[in-house]
């Protein structure tokens, strides 16, 4: 649906301006008259030419005559256009007159002939046509095809070819390192300084394309490359290009960290970053492996510069040794940690295997702490404000609002280095092997309550946790001891059930002794309950004897049992020698040998309660202590009411 | 961090205030207390400019340090009408206030504080500290600090005991005037009693405390510098020489 809009066009009927006076009034060109525009239409036509456009080209040419010519003659405007009307109809009369004169002789046929012309046929057949068609579109043909093929070559000499091209390797390489082009050379880098590291040496590597003439036995990397293959893996046997790396990063590189008791070896670890990585060098070129061993190099010797700095700074209560590549740190006294950076600059397949025990904890952790000092330089502890200093940790930006007090601030500052970190990993490392060895040799010596230990599956570095449970087989309902041991650096600290806590040193005798002692309250414990369980009445028990000799170890407990009619009693006593050494003692009443004494006359006397008599505890049939005494009681009650 | 008691010393006649200070610390050392350091709380008050028309006294602003919690400035707003706003900042607080000129200008002849020695014994922590202001010489604020509890209603028989045992003194047996029961509009319109000593105690408490012993003090010299005569309000502390019954405790000497 359309509306018609009207639209109103005017002219702007503004006049052309023909002088400006002196007094800024203007004279305006009187508009044309209607005789004056009748006159300039008549000017334009051409009466010579017949065509449109031959008509418009010579309005053009009319147009840019008028200008010229309006500047010479104004004056005589009114009769100028009249005049060109009437010399071109004079002109045209005169072609007329022409044309007549010569259509009158040539009718005459005296002076002037008109010929008929011939008609030529028409010479391009169709065929020809189809012909030059053809040869045309055969040359275009032949240009396509040509391309065709050069691409068709291209495409199959890059699969098929075994030079691997230099460019598609350079990408390869890019893809994985970083690389940038100064001058006429490429330099790479393969340090972790955009990682945040402050190592000092530069780990540039330089990228040239490889020589087609092997010459192996000159630069180290080709040696590489050589040896490399020769490792049996399924790699190209050249590339297109060679890196260069610098001298002091060239061959492979470990931290080797062993603890070391009296010079025997306990045990090793090694840190290495190869190995770890998805396994990529099967696809890329023989440069990957030899910028992978450069790279660990560095990190190695970074980890190791900086291991080396803080052993000397550190002040320890044995001094830390540093000579030459080995670090040597005391753990506990006789144990040492040696830390040794070991380098080969040539890269032998007979070089021995890591070592067995390999320490994958020590290893991870070195690698993880030096990431971690990279991380913190790189990276600051959120909030980042604008209008504070930008560096320290969460913690501290709150210990301002929130009135950290000083205790709380000074704590704030206390850090720990590297090496002060891997010191007490291992010594954690150590104290919970010791502690296992203890537990283990124990719970294999010790049959008769069962000591059962369960470690915590989630630790941390430096603390774990386990929980030691002694039962005896067939009365676990009767009693258990449990207690907890936390394991520290140096130390053990042991929670029991009833709320004490113990904390020992780092030698494994206290341990012992202290499950021997929880041992034998155990027992006493258990025979308390079980006396309860078989209607003995408890006379007495008591953790800490105070009698007898002075053991070794602990106190002696003990527990007076009396039999449910009252006429035995039993008398445990249990010390630690070190081994678990049990008496027991029966005493009946009435007493058997009482004879009526002048001094004693009566006979009630005689219920007072007998000697008590050792027991050949040995002897007795039963497979634990508890079962031993169960039987005991058992044939001690008697049914009499 | 504990609860922190404020008790101001009253001034025996004829002696210096130095010689108080050195008095109290030997006994402090004779009793087996550990010199530890030195310790500072100052407060800066800042008024609002342009006075307010009609006649109210404009806002003033406290800030206040205090050297037990280094990393942090307290800042308090006392409105004429009594009612305090309380901030705890960052050190770069101070940076803000001086930005502030325009708003708030500082009065400098009422800087206020009190500084000097730390003594730490057990789990208390005692500070004897001389309040000065623009040098000249105001009293001396005891300020006791037990840390192992957070509610002054738990341990507040201790800490009179106490202050009773090395300052000689006699303590009232209520709480002290900042901790008293007082009476707050609940958020429902309603007017309930609050008993402060109840509470868990925070740094900003002893700030305020600090702040109510600085205000006595700068009243003390305008009640004298306008010679006003006999006033309400002269000593803070009421200093009794009867006897007390400390006597049964055993700990309490009182010589009159």
């Amino acid at each position: 649906m359309s509306n018609s809009v009207n639209i109103s066009v005017e002219t702007t009927c503004e006049n052309q301006i023909r002088e400006i006076g002196y007094d800024g009034t203007e004279l305006y060109q009187p508009p044309p008259t209607l005789s004056e525009s009748l006159a300039k239409c008549a000017a334009r036509i051409d009466f010579s030419k017949t065509s449109l456009d031959d008509l418009k080209k010579e309005e053009k040419t009319a147009a840019a005559a008028e200008e010229e010519n309006k500047d010479g003659t104004q004056f005589q405007e009114s009769l100028w256009p009249w005049d060109a009307v009437r010399n071109k109809l004079k002109d045209a009369l005169t072609e007329i007159c022409v044309l007549s004169d010569v259509i009158s002789i040539a009718k005459d046929k005296r002076y002037l002939v008109l010929d008929p012309l011939l008609e030529e046929g028409d010479d391009t057949k169709p065929i020809v046509q189809v012909y030059s068609r053809k040869k045309a579109i055969s040359q275009a043909a032949q240009v396509l095809l040509s391309g065709a093929e050069r691409l068709r070559n291209a495409h199959s000499e890059q699969r098929s070819r075994n030079v691997s091209d230099f460019h598609i390797e350079l990408l390869r390489l890019r893809q994985n390192w970083r690389l940038k082009k100064v001058s006429n050379a490429i330099i790479g880098d393969l340090s972790y300084r955009t990682a945040g590291s402050k190592f000092g040496m530069s780990g540039t590597f330089e990228v040239t394309k490889a020589e087609e003439a092997s010459d192996d036995d000159s630069t180290s990397t080709s040696t590489t490359s050589s040896t490399a293959t020769n490792n049996g893996m399924q790699m190209k046997a050249s590339s297109a290009l060679r890196v260069i790396v610098p001298a002091e990063l060239q061959g492979v590189a470990y931290i080797k960290v062993i603890t070391q008791k009296d010079q025997e070896d306990l045990c090793t670890a090694q840190v290495n970053l190869m190995g770890h990585g998805p396994n990529i060098t099967a696809q890329v070129g023989v440069w990957q492996k030899t910028l992978e061993f450069a790279q660990n190099v560095l990190f190695c010797k970074e980890l190791f510069a900086q291991l080396a700095r803080e052993a000397i700074q550190l002040q320890a209560p044995i001094p830390h040794v540093v000579i030459g590549n080995q670090i040597r740190a005391t753990l506990l006294p006789n144990i040492q940690l040696i830390i040794s950076l070991c380098h080969s600059t040539t890269f032998d397949s007979n070089q021995p295997a890591p070592i067995n025990d390999h320490d994958h904890v020590l290893e991870h952790s070195l690698h993880q702490l030096l990431r971690e000092v990279h991380y913190k330089n790189s990276h600051h502890p959120f909030p980042h404000p604008a209008s504070a200093p930008l560096g320290p940790t969460k913690k501290r930006m709150l210990a301002g609002p929130m009135a950290a007090d000083r205790e709380t601030l000074l704590d704030m500052t206390k850090s720990q280095t590297i090496l002060e970190q891997i010191i007490a990993q291992a010594q954690h490392i150590f104290m919970r092997k010791r502690t296992q060895y203890v537990l283990d040799t124990l719970a294999r010596d010790v049959k008769d309550p069962q000591i059962v230990s369960h470690w915590n599956a989630m630790n941390s570095p430096t603390m774990s946790c386990v929980k030691i449970n002694i039962v005896t087989h067939g009365y676990d309902a009767i009693g258990r001891t449990s207690l907890v041991i936390h394991v520290k650096e140096r130390s053990l600290k042991c929670i029991c059930r009833d709320g004490r806590v113990m904390r020992l040193s780092y030698e494994p005798q206290e341990l012992r002794d202290l499950i021997l002692c929880q041992i034998n309250s155990h027992q006493i414990s258990c025979l308390v309950s079980l006396a309860r369980c078989m209607a003995w009445t408890v006379l007495s028990n008591s953790n800490h004897l105070g009698i007898g000799k002075v053991e070794p170890l602990g106190n002696a407990s003990s527990c007076l049992l009396a039999s449910p009619n009252g006429d035995r009693m039993i008398a445990v006593q249990i010390r630690c020698d070190p081994q678990i050494d049990v008496k027991v003692y029966i005493a009946r009443s009435p007493r058997q040998d009482f004879f009526p004494s002048p001094l004693v006359p009566e006979k009630l006397w005689e219920n007072l309660g007998g000697n008590f008599k050792e027991v050949k505890f040995d002897k007795i049939e039963g497979k634990s202590f508890l079962n031993k005494m169960e039987f005991l009681m058992a044939s001690l009650t008697s049914n009499t009411a | 961090m504990g609860v922190t008691v404020l008790q101001p010393y009253p001034m025996p006649e004829g002696k210096s205030g130095a010689h108080i200070i050195d008095y109290l610390g030997k006994r402090l050392l004779s009793l087996g207390a550990t010199h530890a350091g030195q310790f500072l709380v100052d407060c800066e008050t800042f008024i609002s400019t342009p006075q307010p028309h009609n006649g109210t006294p404009g806002r003033a602003v406290h800030v206040l340090h205090n050297s037990e919690y280094p990393a942090s400035t307290f800042s308090i707003i006392d409105s004429g009408t009594g009612k305090q706003v309380s901030l705890v900042a960052d050190s770069i607080f101070d940076l803000l206030m001086l930005k502030m000129t325009n708003t708030f200008t500082s009065k400098k002849q009422t800087k206020i504080e009190s500084r000097g020695a730390r003594f730490e014994y057990g789990d208390f922590v005692i500070k004897l500290g001389s309040v000065t202001m623009m040098e000249h010489f105001k009293g001396i604020l005891i300020e006791i600090e037990y840390k192992s509890c957070m509610i002054l209603a738990y341990c507040w028989e201790m800490i009179r005991e106490m202050l009773q045992g090395f300052l000689n003194i006699n303590v009232s047996k209520d709480f002290p005037t900042y901790f008293a029961t007082q009476t707050i509009m609940t958020a429902m319109g309603q007017q309930q009693l609050h008993a402060k000593h109840n509470d868990l105690y925070e740094p900003t408490d002893t700030v305020k405390q600090y702040l109510e012993q600085f205000t006595n003090y700068r009243k003390h010299v305008s009640m004298h510098g306008s010679l006003s005569g006999t006033s309400g309000i002269q000593q803070p502390v009421h200093m009794s020489s009867s006897p007390v019954m400390g006597a049964a405790g055993g700990l309490v000497l009182i010589r009159s």
